[in-house]
């Protein structure tokens, strides 16, 4: 076998365990280090990856269930909302036992580049998806796991006694009992930003308790491989920076290069700036995530920058 | 510096949907002997490199112009091959691949097409697949089902899964049946 072909083998082999029901935080360790390893991995996992979330609506042709063979009850809310998101053409997969002797252990939900999803879990708690995110729920054991697998999401967590509800981002393990705060993946960095209550960030890697934090509400802790940074934010900046879940980014004195990369999240249609002393322009307000056009008048006319647009692209000339 | 969800996301957009495309490109222009898939996969390794440092303005000249500077590296590296054949690869101009857009997958013709790519599947293969994608039975039920090992069906899952995925970026969808061992050359396959 080629070596290619054999990048392909394991990285099929990887996609295919993933999806089981059985797939633990250990397993998911060991793929995020594989993917990381090389970009040989990544290109292969990737293609992979986006060709089978294009065999997705295959689900659609599943026969209709009979009435005795409902779904066990927890996750038909969450079955529900991915139906109905189906037709607002946006794709989600549960992976589901097919018959009613066994619980469903998990459910995936992903959203494509300007896509935004509410899932209800039946212990009361919400998450709410941002743009080009996956991620994976389970229910199980008393446990209640989450993976963010990539993206950013926001987690209104019920309160339950006992059953702490956990979320494995990259190397960062994040439990809570009840509490508000979301999670972004960017790379290998892993940002928690804490609107209420507490949060125990713990590194995946290390061995021992000592490098769990706990941070509280208006804390923002940015985990990059073994290092941590908490810092303390004001409430109106939390605020803001949750603002995607009304599909509406709100920067502060934010440098213009990186609320472009923030835009570029969520649209297609990428803003590129050619000019370096622009890109550093500090600009501020609330913006139409998927506005883009918006937002390049706003630059044309309020900043006087110059600013070409095709199908594809707009740049920032100067 | 370009993150991996951005570069996920160009690849999956920009790249991947000139697949079919690139590999008639690399068929075209590899000797007999290389394996188009080697030669596929190294040129996606490069340009995800390359695109980190920041993505390029035309996504598909990139590619190909990186696939092309694949073929003339193998080209020198195999030292049978005379200079005029790796000046014939340096004077091909991948513009002249002339951009056809029907071979990018409007997202609605997705089911049609992973229809398609399931329906070609050799019969056991397509039932384990069929069994994942649209039932979405685990690989425990499926076995269950099948009354065959689970060790069978993740085989099966993970071949079909590969051929499904090949067909959905333009290929022929067959299962790559070359067992794990020696790296052997193959003949080009499309």
């Amino acid at each position: 076998m080629s070596r290619a072909r054999e990048i392909e083998q394991t990285a099929a082999s990887w996609l295919v365990r993933r999806e089981q029901p059985d797939w633990s935080a250990e397993q998911d360790a060991a793929l995020q280090r594989w993917i990381a390893e090389s970009m040989e991995h990544r290109a292969a996992f990737w293609r992979l990856e986006i060709g089978w979330a294009a065999t997705e609506r295959l689900a659609a042709m599943r026969a209709p269930e009979r009435p005795e063979r409902r779904r066990v009850p927890w996750l038909a809310p969450a079955f529900a909302i991915a139906a109905s998101l189906l037709i607002v053409c946006s794709f989600a997969i549960l992976v589901l036992g097919g018959n009613g002797t066994k619980p469903p252990e998990m459910v995936q939900i992903a959203t494509a580049i300007g896509g935004r999803k509410q899932v209800d879990l039946p212990d009361g708690s919400q998450i709410t998806l941002n743009t080009a995110s996956t991620m994976r729920a389970s229910v199980a054991d008393g446990r209640r796991r989450v993976w963010l697998d990539r993206g950013e999401a926001f987690f209104d967590v019920a309160h339950v006694e006992k059953r702490p509800f956990t979320v494995f981002a990259g190397d960062s393990k994040v439990t809570v009992l009840g509490t508000k705060f979301s999670i972004r993946r960017d790379g290998d960095t892993t940002i928690v930003t804490v609107a209420q209550g507490r949060v125990r960030v713990e590194d995946l890697e290390a061995d021992d308790d000592q490098r769990a934090t706990v941070i509280t509400a208006g804390d923002r802790i940015v985990a990059r491989g073994t290092s941590t940074l908490v810092a303390k934010q004001s409430s109106q900046w939390v605020e803001d920076s949750l603002s995607w879940r009304r599909g509406v980014l709100t920067f502060d004195q934010v440098a213009l290069e990186d609320a472009v990369r923030e835009f570029n999240r969520y649209n297609k249609r990428q803003i590129r700036i050619r000019d370096p002393q622009a890109a550093a322009i500090r600009i501020g307000g609330s913006f139409d995530a998927r506005d883009i056009d918006a937002f390049a008048r706003l630059l044309r006319t309020a900043f006087g920058l110059r600013v070409t647009s095709n199908e594809d692209t707009i740049t920032i000339i100067s | 510096m370009v993150d991996d969800d951005a570069l996920r996301a160009w690849f999956a957009t920009e790249v991947l949907p000139f697949e079919r495309e690139l590999m008639r490109f690399i068929s075209r222009h590899s000797r007999q002997s290389e394996d188009a898939i080697d030669i596929r996969q190294e040129s996606y390794e490069r340009a995800l490199t390359g695109a980190r440092g920041g993505l390029p303005l035309s996504a598909r000249r990139y590619v190909f112009t990186v696939a092309r500077n694949v073929l003339i590296d193998r080209a020198r590296r195999a030292r049978v091959v005379s200079f005029e054949q790796i000046a014939d690869l340096e004077s091909i101009a991948t513009e002249e691949d002339t951009f056809s857009p029907d071979h990018q997958f409007e997202a609605r013709d997705e089911l049609r097409r992973a229809m398609a790519g399931l329906e070609q599947l050799p019969p056991r293969c397509r039932e384990v697949v069929r069994l994942r994608r649209v039932e979405g039975l685990s690989i425990r039920e499926t076995a269950a089902r099948l009354g065959v090992g689970e060790h069978t069906v993740e085989r099966q899952l993970t071949l079909g899964l590969r051929a499904l995925v090949d067909f959905m970026h333009g290929g022929e969808g067959r299962i790559d049946r070359t067992r794990r061992g020696p790296s052997k050359h193959r003949k080009v396959e499309r």
